[in-house]
């Protein structure tokens, strides 16, 4: 195992191979607040990559419902339990303030014989793909009144590929079938090189690879790279009905640029946190933790920033800048790389100059219950 | 001191008397292929009974991960026949469960015959060979044989209950088995359409490979080898059969080893039982 550095930890980490980072990161910020788990995302990615035999059963992209949604079956719950105190703490890093895990990750807590710590799903554990769903933590009895943090509560979790920066599944391939695309940082899984074994479908922690009967083969998400490379984004970004997703791309802490979207909102105001950084893989989705939910419980799945994040985020209206970039997620199919607010106005650009330009406050209409022009009311209930 | 010596062969003596009570089997300390006329591809075939048998002791794949932490398979029982251009290996193990329906978490019983690509006194390492010492691998696995034997290759076969909507290679438009259709279907089956031999739909049970060491297994440059594996009462009873190593005529040694994985297990890839370098005579014309 060699020592690499895992910002979201706060520390050096044991891996497989040396560190070796990407030219550049693809990476993305889901706004878990606003999915409303229609699951577009979900047959965005279906009809689009895995319609074929083998495949049925496979969701690259899926959404669950927290806490008692999971595909596969107990995926996180599992892990959870076999890796043992998750702790944190806060340390002083070169005059910053930096979250150092002290716990230890999949890759430290390897049993003997194994190159990561992992379970295997049966078959069984994909047959419920919405356990779950819309299922409350606790119970509302009468006189209840809603107050922050929800006594009551769930909330959709959206969920793809991480494109790791660790990747567990590259990490465990014993054929060196998985590679990491040295151009934009995609995992991806060479189908002419996979032998089947399935060693990637155990060591994923977040379960997004997946084994094909037919083809003998696992697959998982690519990230739409052919889209990426045409400078789009992903198809379960762009078919997003709650516009809760913005892909771009992601530089180390020390090199980030506030003019880069993805840096802004997990660097700079750091809004957007990790799912499960205790695992170990540097992942690269990152979540707007949801406000409602108890922190006990989005503390332990995005980590200690999250009562942080959660007031900034709650305090977007009062800032601007937030609150613009915010707007330009799902307002257009390209990859906006750059972004800057110009007074009312958000301006997304990439290397050819400005791609749009989308108002802070969209413009409100009030439409009349009864219209005089046509004297005919426009409601059913006047 | 000479009795010390001798008790071991006289203890195998009696061991061989011993299975000699119980049928004529001819047990050797290495694998003898027999030069026949012609090979006997059906593990049953009678023939089998002119070769000597060569128990095996499996050991565990601990030397790289994923390792193997658990032993299952204890031995595999090996004969060998040649024609001259070909050598059979039937090789028969017990197994109590049959594993040959692919799945997550689904793996399946299989065996491999191993040989050094070139016939030398310094035999490359036994796990895979070595960087400029490659072996020769020639793989079986059982749902290959399942899908040899006429199982259809549906998603139905494994599981029965599945009802599938639709598939995009079925739409209306295309014509059934045109060309179109094909490759809208391998569209849905990367592997298959990068032409990864192990992606099936296999024609042969057993696959050709070559590897210089751990990880480096990749199929070799033709695929020749056949075989046939039967599921018996206790086990199984594969025939493995593949074109003679260069070089490799009567009275020459060379070395074998093989590999049993037990499905019911986990056993795949690197997790498998193996055996080390067992040296493989060719006997003379009798
Ligand atoms: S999320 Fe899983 S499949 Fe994706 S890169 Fe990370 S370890 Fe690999
Ligand atoms: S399309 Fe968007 S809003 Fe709908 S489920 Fe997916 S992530 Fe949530």
């Amino acid at each position: 195992m060699a020592r690499v550095y895992n910002w979201q930890l706060g520390r050096q980490m044991s891996y497989w191979y040396p560190e070796s980072r990407p030219q550049r990161q693809f990476a993305a910020v889901f706004d878990t607040n606003k999915c409303i788990a229609c699951q577009t995302c979900t047959l965005a990615c279906k009809t689009t990559w895995t319609s074929g035999v083998g495949q049925e059963y496979m969701l690259w992209n899926n959404v669950e419902t927290k806490p008692y949604g999971f595909y596969p079956l107990g995926w996180d719950l599992k892990l959870l339990d076999m890796l043992e105190g998750q702790k944190w703490s806060e340390r002083e890093y070169e005059g910053q303030k930096i979250n150092h895990y002290d716990g230890s990750t999949i890759f430290e807590s390897a049993p003997a014989g194994e190159r990561v710590l992992g379970w295997r799903p049966e078959d069984q554990d994909y047959s419920y793909p919405n356990v779950g769903e819309d299922d409350c933590a606790g119970q509302v009895d009468g006189g209840a009144s809603f107050s922050m943090e929800h006594m009551a509560w769930f909330f959709y979790l959206a969920r793809i590929c991480n494109h790791c920066t660790y990747p567990a599944c590259l990490s465990s391939c014993p054929r060196g079938s998985i590679y990491k695309r040295p151009e934009d940082g995609i995992v991806l899984v060479d189908q002419g090189r996979c032998r089947g074994y399935q060693e990637c479908v155990k060591a994923c922690p977040y379960k997004k690879v997946f084994f094909n009967p037919m083809t003998g083969t696992s697959e998982k998400c690519i990230a739409c790279f052919p889209k990426i490379e045409s400078g789009l984004q992903p198809q379960c970004f762009v078919n997003c009905i709650g516009k809760i997703r913005l892909a771009g791309w992601i530089s180390t802490p020390d090199k980030a640029r506030p003019d880069n979207p993805i840096d802004y909102l997990v660097h700079i105001r750091k809004i957007a946190l990790p799912l499960f950084p205790q695992f170990g893989l540097e992942p690269n989705v990152y979540y707007i933790p949801p406000v409602h939910v108890p922190q006990s419980f989005t503390r332990q799945m995005f980590g200690p920033g999250v009562a942080e994040a959660v007031s900034a985020y709650r305090n977007a209206a009062n800032d601007p800048d937030l609150a613009g970039l915010l707007s330009l997620f799902g307002s257009t199919e390209m990859m906006v790389p750059r972004w800057k607010r110009q007074g009312e106005q958000v301006v997304g650009m990439n290397e050819g100059g400005e791609i749009l330009r989308v108002p802070l406050t969209e413009p409100v209409h009030i439409r009349p219950a009864y219209d005089r022009l046509y004297q005919i009311s426009r409601t059913n209930c006047p | 001191m000479r009795i010390r010596y001798l008790l071991p062969w006289l203890l195998l003596l009696f061991v061989a008397g011993l299975a000699g009570c119980r049928s004529a089997v001819q047990i050797t300390a290495e694998v003898v292929a027999v030069p026949a006329a012609g090979i006997p591809e059906r593990p049953d075939d009678s023939a089998w009974n002119s070769a000597p048998e060569h128990a095996a002791k499996l050991l565990l794949q601990d030397l790289v991960e994923p390792r193997l932490m658990q032993a299952s398979t204890a031995e595999v029982r090996v004969r060998a026949i040649t024609s001259g251009q070909e050598i059979a290996f039937r090789l028969e193990w017990m197994d109590a469960t049959k594993n040959d329906l692919p799945g997550p978490a689904h793996f399946m019983d299989a065996c491999a015959v191993q040989i050094p690509v070139v016939i030398d006194a310094n035999a490359p390492d036994p796990q895979m060979g070595q960087q400029g010492k490659p072996v020769e691998i020639a793989f079986w696995r059982a749902d290959w044989q399942a899908s040899v034997d006429g199982r259809p290759d549906s998603i139905k076969e494994i599981y029965p209950n599945a009802s599938i909507d639709h598939y995009p290679f079925e739409a209306r438009s295309l014509e059934k088995g045109s060309v179109e259709q094909r490759e809208m279907a391998a569209r849905y089956a990367p592997a298959r359409a990068l032409g990864n031999r192990r992606a099936g739909p296999r024609e042969a049970p057993v696959e050709d490979m070559v590897a210089e060491g751990p990880g480096t297994l990749a199929p070799a440059a033709s695929a020749t080898s056949k075989g046939r594996g039967v599921k018996t009462a206790n086990g199984w009873s594969v025939v493995i059969v593949r074109r003679l190593p260069a070089g490799f005529s009567p009275g020459v040694r060379t070395q074998t080893a093989f590999a049993v994985w037990e499905g019911s297990h986990n056993e795949v890839g690197a997790r498998k039982m193996r055996t080390g370098w067992i040296p493989l005579l060719m006997r003379g014309q009798e």
